[in-house]
């Protein structure tokens, strides 16, 4: 159980910076992507025997922190202190994201921003995102190429500056 | 390359890049404290399903370093084994600790409630009363104000340590007008699905919160 834990917590450690840098990307505000990393680690961690032995324990993070159902009070908590703070927001680091594009990724399906999450914010490969999201690949390259064209008709300066260069 | 190609290489970079943009950050929460939330979990996952006599009886110890007498509503379907699907405990100080472990009587948790000089209106799994109007800024459903903000913690103190199903209430912060509102239900369906109550704040009617 101890050696469990100690890689447990060598996994968070390692783990933690880059989780909550992808799931900020499809979440509103870094206090409530924080607590929904918070959740899925320590889902993770009750369910470590399994985790440990995914092709990218990474992936299951994020996953279930995109997933997580947090509870309704604690999510109307944190909409009281967001209410509180839109001044704050205006100025707050989420202006450092690309808003329109973050805003358009925040538009898309859960599976879409799961493929995005996985396969392109974490650099995962076709089959690895399958198998961490349980679908086929053919059905990852589905999504991707469905998210692809969501932004593409959501951003059309994303469409003229990239692809016209 | 097609056009599909250069714009999935176009939006990992700009996506990168947006990744990158939010810089080193350190966990404020360290590994043990994850840990310990992970066993809070397993421990609501035993309970849930069946509150046994042992809860009954944890219930019972409090009571007896606090003086204070609970009501409660046993649920009552196995018999021989004590449920408690809710419980009420006032706190000192007058805060009232409400805990919900079961759907079961939304309405005897309101008289409850009612009973302790809490106007509150109480339903569970989505219901609504149609007769609640929502107190400006500091509702359930909907965005609030900076003053519903500060009306809302206050009448809602935090708890860090409770589990999800228990929220506490300071009844001597409602103003004048203003009631409760409480909204339980689970968030999904699997074993281990997580209590959930939402709460706001209503203006206070015989309709909706009984005064």
């Amino acid at each position: 159980m101890e050696e469990d834990e100690r890689e447990f917590a060598e996994f968070y450690a390692a783990a933690w910076g880059e989780c909550l840098r992808i799931v900020m990307v499809s979440v509103a505000d870094r206090p409530l992507a924080e607590d929904l990393v918070a959740e899925a680690f320590a889902r993770a961690w009750g369910s470590w025997r399994k985790v440990r032995g995914l092709a990218d324990p990474r992936a299951w993070v994020i996953r279930v922190a995109m997933n997580a159902r947090v509870s309704w009070w604690r999510r109307h908590r944190r909409e009281v202190t967001l209410g509180s703070q839109d001044g704050m927001a205006a100025g707050g680091q989420d202006l450092a994201l690309d808003s329109s594009l973050v805003a358009a990724l925040r538009r898309l399906p859960v599976r879409q921003r799961e493929v995005i999450a996985l396969r392109l914010l974490l650099d995962l490969d076709t089959a690895t995102t399958a198998e961490m999201l349980g679908i086929s690949g053919s059905t990852v390259t589905t999504h991707l190429h469905r998210a692809i064209g969501a932004l593409r008709r959501d951003i059309p300066a994303f469409d003229d500056q990239e692809l016209t260069q | 390359m097609n056009n599909d190609d250069h714009a999935l290489t176009a939006l990992q970079d700009r996506l990168a890049e947006v990744r990158d943009s939010l810089g080193e950050a350190h966990p404020s929460i360290p590994a043990s404290g994850i840990i310990a939330r992970a066993r809070r979990h397993r421990v609501r996952r035993r309970l849930i399903p069946a509150m046994t006599g042992a809860l009954a009886l944890a219930a019972g110890a409090t009571l007896a370093v606090t003086m204070l007498l609970p009501a409660s509503h046993p649920a009552g379907r196995q018999p021989g084994v004590q449920l408690t699907a809710w419980t009420v405990v006032r706190q000192p100080g007058g805060n009232v600790r409400v805990t919900i472990r079961e759907l079961h009587d939304p309405a005897g948790l309101q008289r409850r409630l009612r009973g302790d000089g809490v106007p509150a209106t109480v339903t569970f799994a989505g219901q609504q009363n149609p007769a609640c109007r929502p107190w400006p800024g500091a509702t359930l459903h909907g965005r609030s104000t900076p003053a519903g903000s500060t009306l809302f913690s206050n009448v809602f103190p935090p708890d860090p340590g409770a589990p999800s199903g228990v929220i506490v209430i300071r009844p001597s912060a409602l103003p004048n007008g203003g009631g409760v509102q409480l909204e339980a239900g689970f968030r999904g369906h699997r074993p281990g699905a997580l209590m959930e109550i939402g709460a706001g704040l209503v203006h206070a009617s015989r309709q909706c919160t009984g005064s």
